[in-house]
């Protein structure tokens, strides 16, 4: 009930907001919408999947791009424009994704970094794209005949689209897919022994983070009617990954606060420090770099959580009423063969750490696996589980052989596991922790 | 609980940012490049707003300076908040080609009047209902670019290859510059870009080098042009350099040094205020804002950038006293009439040339707006 | 001519690759200690050239001020610091650190006009300029959140990035500089001219790099700096101060970083902005250097596995 009053109440303020507030504060909330909705990829990217990206702002452009070609050179309708968009979006973003996921580490950002200039200057340096220069011209959405020229017109159609993506976005993390995603942040070692598709859920959420720059560029040119690549630049890359970060990164809402934060904190030092330090030099940039500095210093987790904490109780969200279980799997008799490990050994190097284990487990027994520090208990582990594979063996589960599968088909084959050090998640709760391998 | 708070907390952020109206007489608007990519242009314009009159046909003028740092999305921002929060008769700006561009739907829907201080000819043409609201005071590329083609034809270069900025600056030149030597027959034979923050364009010159052509055009602003040129020579070009009116501040010659002694480049006559003929009436004009500029800035410190942003105080000193006699400022019809009387400008001397604009041209400037400069002994040298 | 065209192009990839490897290199400590991608790593060798080339125009360097400024900032926190910890016999030692050094030299630039020195005299007085703000930004912007996630210290960088380009600009203004050249010879290969500058170049990049091994496997420092690079937690049960280590880390990535943009302002113009691409292509060459003598160590860390 709550959220759904918290959420009756925002939108009521923003319905009630260009009524009230001057011309332009309408045009800032327009701005500060269309930074929000590529901030909320870059939550369920950066903030959630621990993915940290700088070319967001590439892909915003290749939704503006196409909606200004396909606009004026063809007279295309721009409601046709965007679903042209988001497909090409979503196929540049499947392709990149998947040669840049595969990188590990610090290799991603630098990734992101790669095709973010690529594309930068791909905008810069096709002709028909404009160059350099850029396409003006380009014409007023229309609904119903009724062109939507003036920004609080733009206003609405900004944070309808707006709310829509944080409803879907909250709605998502919420599911079994939003689940697995979730767990890509504490490592895949973890998330892969639970049975996630750790690639596929990056691809997933890159992908839809993809979408969602793609639609606010789309918003850009049409609130714009002009574009030209500086927009689209690396530099305006990292400032959306500023937003979150300044605004919470783990939080829907922080990316938000981080959008409205930094573009009324700049408009505010253009206003004021001029008055107070004087027209000659440039002082916005360094008061603002300064402030940034200061903010995570005091607000690590950007500033969402503080005002969370400053709201006395936040209880748990709803919860479905009742789901139906999922059906059962069906027993094996007490007694049979569930688990046979032959002639096991791993390597490590000239390290022998297991050599030719040989064992079964059976049906409604508990086995246990003892030896002192360093026997090779849990090389033996990972092995079964198909977190670290045996060097040579064979390993049967049910009649099936196993051992040469990912880890997250074995756990998805009805193998589950611990770890000796407890990986939870800190920000997930104990429940729905264990809400994740239930859902595979 | 958060029901309440969070809302209003979203927009307390939008609503406590209110700042005050500005209630004065005139009120200008300026958005300019100040800093990132094109300060090295925009700051010379900032500075020569402290120059110019606060007070024009008896009214008090408020100047009302932002920067956009280079980027369309601020400009737009810029202007969007100049005349919807400072209500502004008029606005100047942008320093670069695409911010200017960008400004023209929001100024024309405002049915405010906008003085661009952009090069290309786009901003301008072709004439529509949009563009009747727009004016610019540099030349357009396309007439110094036939400055130097003219000059090429008359020096014998057959062959000549073109080496810009990656941005719309290199290319604007790139696009009038292929096309004029087309028609007057000159070939060009390579065509290269690089990026201002370069730390090395030697794999262009080699290409260019490579090409043998008799010259080299450098279609570059401000320092950065220096590069090209340095490693032409020092790679042993020994044909014409030609460079673009961009280059034409101290910093220039100082960063280039030697390497530039015998360059060629069209320019503003402010530029050269000083060797312009006794009887050239823009000679008083243009050394007058030297003058000015470097009594407040330091010897040494004028650039044409500059310049071309007390041009458009000259156009407004002239078109606000008539404009005056129509209507009271802060009124759609005042800038109706403001306009009309910038459209209606005739015979105005200013720093690069002399006004006369028509509803077709909103730039108005002729033949006297350009002249070729050689670069003699580490200064700016008029060739007759 | 092909093989001269190969020549140059050598010469010019030698000389902008040995400087980038030198930055690679900064990038690598600076992350491995400190877990901080440092962005602005290219503006010190932005403040570097554009430091020198202030002092051979016979102008006072910006970067004097900041100096002076993040010194006295500094010493107030510190001081601040030890008199609540009851320490008050540190406090002489934090006021000559902060605040002293930065008012000599100050006073050495008033006093004698810059532009009248030698080249070697006008370098050592930019680098003392600019590379001590190497740790004072590690204590200011990065020390109170050392503990932070990577992406925290990304975004730091990030700020402290934007406030040093705002800084450059206003210190230095929009336009470049380019400083005379060190030496002016240029010897013949060929039909190829090898210029003196460039060989200077590689020659004191390889000093620079011999004289980091040196100090990573030979000083007491540079083993504890090595060993925090391997494994923080393990350095500090051992004793050696993440601070330390840190403010070690960020001087050595000043110092390195000032120095190449000494080396190369004689053949490039460099303008207040130069730094983000040229750290840009430091990053990306980060990952070359993995082989490099850093993460020699790290590998001999995992012979094998432990269950």
């Amino acid at each position: 009930m709550n959220n759904f009053r918290f959420l009756f109440a925002f939108v009521v303020a923003l319905a009630l907001g260009p009524l009230v507030l001057p011309e332009f504060y309408v045009t800032l909330l327009n701005y500060i919408g269309l930074y929000a909705i590529v901030a909320l990829g870059l939550v369920l990217l950066t903030g959630v999947g621990g993915l940290t990206s700088f070319g967001q702002a590439a892909f915003v452009g290749v939704g503006a791009y196409t909606t200004a070609y396909l606009t004026t050179v063809y007279g295309v309708s721009p409601w046709l424009t965007l679903p042209a968009g988001l497909a090409l979006t979503a196929a540049v973003a499947l392709s990149i994704g998947f040669i840049t996921l595969r990188l590990s580490g610090h290799f991603l950002p630098l990734g992101t970094i790669a095709w973010g200039i690529s594309l930068y200057y791909l905008f810069g340096s096709v002709d028909f794209l404009g160059g350099h220069t850029g396409i003006s011209g380009i014409p007023a959405l229309q609904i119903f005949g009724f062109e939507l020229k003036s920004g609080r017109q733009f206003y609405y159609l900004i944070w309808a689209m707006l709310l829509v993506i944080v409803v879907a976005t909250r709605n998502l993390l919420d599911s079994r897919e939003g689940r697995a995603v979730r767990a890509l942040k504490g490592g895949t070692l973890m998330a892969e022994s639970m049975g996630v598709n750790t690639p596929r859920s990056k691809i997933v959420i890159f992908t839809i983070a993809a979408l969602y720059a793609c639609l606010s560029g789309w918003l850009y040119a049409h609130l714009q009617r002009f574009v030209n690549p500086t927009p689209f630049s690396l530099l305006q890359g990292i400032e959306y990954l500023f937003m979150v970060v300044v605004g919470g990164v783990a939080y829907v809402w922080g990316a938000i606060l981080g959008a409205g934060l930094i573009t009324i904190l700049k408009q505010w030092l253009q206003d004021w420090l001029p008055q107070l330090l004087g027209q000659s030099g440039n002082f916005e940039m360094i008061v603002f770099g300064l402030l940034m500095i200061l903010v995570l210093h005091r607000a690590r987790d950007g500033l969402w959580p503080i005002i969370l904490r400053l709201i006395p109780e936040h209880p748990e969200r709803p919860r479905v009423a009742h789901a139906e279980a999922l059906p059962r799997r069906a027993i094996p008799p007490a007694g049979s063969v569930l688990l046979e490990i032959s002639n096991a050994s791993k390597r490590f190097g000239g390290l022998i750490a297991n050599d030719r284990m040989n064992f079964k487990v059976r049906s409604a027994e508990i086995m246990a696996l003892i030896g002192p520090n360093g026997a090779g208990k849990s090389t033996m582990f990972n092995g079964i589980s198909g977190v670290d594979p045996l060097t040579s063996g064979e390993i049967s589960f049910c009649g099936e052989r196993i051992e040469a599968l990912e880890a997250r088909d074995i756990a998805r084959r009805g193998i589950s596991r611990s770890f000796q050090h407890v990986r939870l998640l800190p920000t997930m709760s104990v429940k729905r922790s264990h809400r994740r391998p239930s859902a595979w | 609980m958060k029901i309440k708070k969070v809302p209003a907390c979203l927009f307390a952020l939008a609503a406590i940012a209110a700042a005050s109206t500005v209630y004065a007489d005139i009120n200008v608007g300026v958005t300019l490049s100040a800093t990132r990519p094109a300060a090295s242009l925009g700051i010379p314009e900032k500075n020569t707003f402290a120059l110019l009159p606060t007070s024009i046909g008896g009214q008090k003028v408020n100047y009302i300076i932002l920067d956009d740092a280079s980027d369309t999305t601020t400009a737009v921002k810029n202007t969007k908040k100049l005349i919807a929060e400072n209500k502004v008769d008029v606005i100047i700006g942008s320093t670069i080609t695409p911010n200017s561009l960008a400004m023209i739907d929001v100024a024309a829907e405002a049915e405010t009047p906008m003085i661009a201080m952009a090069a290309a000819a786009r901003i301008i043409e072709p004439m529509d209902a949009k563009r009747a609201w727009v004016f610019k005071t540099p030349q357009n590329d396309a007439q110094m670019a036939t400055a130097i083609v003219e000059h090429m034809t008359n020096n014998n270069v057959k062959t000549v290859a073109y080496i810009g900025f990656a941005d719309a600056y290199g290319e604007g030149w790139w696009n009038e510059f292929s096309k004029i030597a087309e028609v007057r027959k000159i070939k060009v034979i390579a065509n290269e870009r690089f990026n201002r923050a370069d730390t090395s364009v030697t794999g262009q010159v080699l290409k260019i080098l490579s090409a043998k052509p008799d010259a080299v055009l450098i279609g570059g602003a401000g320092t950065p042009a220096a590069l090209p040129q340095r490693s032409l020579k020092e790679k042993g070009f020994k044909g014409i350099i030609y460079q673009t009116h961009g280059v034409a501040n101290a910093d220039f010659l100082r960063v280039c040094g030697k390497d530039c002694e015998g360059t060629f480049l069209p320019a503003g006559p402010v530029l050269v205020a000083a060797q312009l003929p006794d009887n050239n009436p823009i000679k008083k004009v243009a050394q007058e804002y030297v003058t000015k500029y470097e009594a407040m800035y330091g010897k040494g410190s004028v650039s044409t950038f500059g310049a071309h942003a007390w041009d458009a105080g000259k156009l407004l000193s002239n078109a606000i006293p008539v404009a005056l006699k129509k209507a009271q400022p802060g009124t759609p019809e005042f800038r109706k009439a403001l306009r009309d009387a910038l459209e209606g400008t005739q015979n105005l001397t200013a720093t690069h040339g002399v006004f006369n604009l028509s509803p077709q041209d909103h730039l108005g400037f002729d033949q006297r707006a350009r002249v070729m400069v050689k670069i003699e002994e580490g200064n700016w040298k008029l060739v007759k | 001519m092909d093989l001269q065209i190969a020549l140059l192009l050598a010469q010019d990839g030698i000389t902008n690759g040995a400087i980038y490897a030198l930055l690679a290199l900064a990038l690598v400590l600076v992350f491995a200690v400190t877990r901080v991608i440092f962005i602005p790593q290219g503006e010190f060798v932005a403040f570097g050239a554009l430091t020198l080339a202030s002092l051979q125009a016979g102008k006072l360097p910006g970067t004097l001020w900041l100096l002076l400024g993040m010194g006295a900032v500094i010493t107030l926190m510190e001081f601040a610091k030890a008199l609540r910890e009851r320490r008050i016999r540190r406090i002489p030692s934090i006021l000559l650190l902060n605040c002293g050094v930065p008012l000599i030299l100050a006073g050495i630039l008033f006093a004698v006009s810059p532009a009248t020195l030698p080249l070697p005299v006008q370098v050592i007085l930019a680098l003392m300029l600019v590379v001590p703000l190497g740790p004072m930004i590690y204590r200011l912007a990065y020390q109170p959140i050392a503990e932070a996630s990577v992406l925290v210290l990304l975004i730091v960088s990030v700020a402290v990035h934007v406030t040093l380009i705002g800084l450059g600009l206003y210190f230095f203004g929009a336009e470049g500089s380019r400083t005379p050249a060190f030496t002016d010879t240029s010897f013949a290969i060929g039909d190829a001219l090898l210029q003196g500058q460039t060989l200077l170049v590689v020659v004191a990049s390889v000093v620079l790099i011999v004289a980091l091994y040196l100090f990573f496997e030979r000083t007491i420092y540079g083993k504890a700096l090595r060993a925090t690079a391997m494994n923080r937690t393990g350095a500090r049960l051992m004793g050696i101060s993440a601070t330390l280590a840190g403010r070690l880390s960020f001087t050595l990535a000043a110092l390195i970083g000032a120095f190449s943009g000494i080396l190369i302002s004689p053949i490039t113009t460099i303008y207040y902005d130069s730094g983000f691409l040229i750290g840009l292509q430091g990053l990306r060459r980060r990952h070359h250097r993995r082989s490099g003598q850093l993460s020699a160590c790290r590998r001999r860390r995992h012979p094998g596995r432990s269950a």
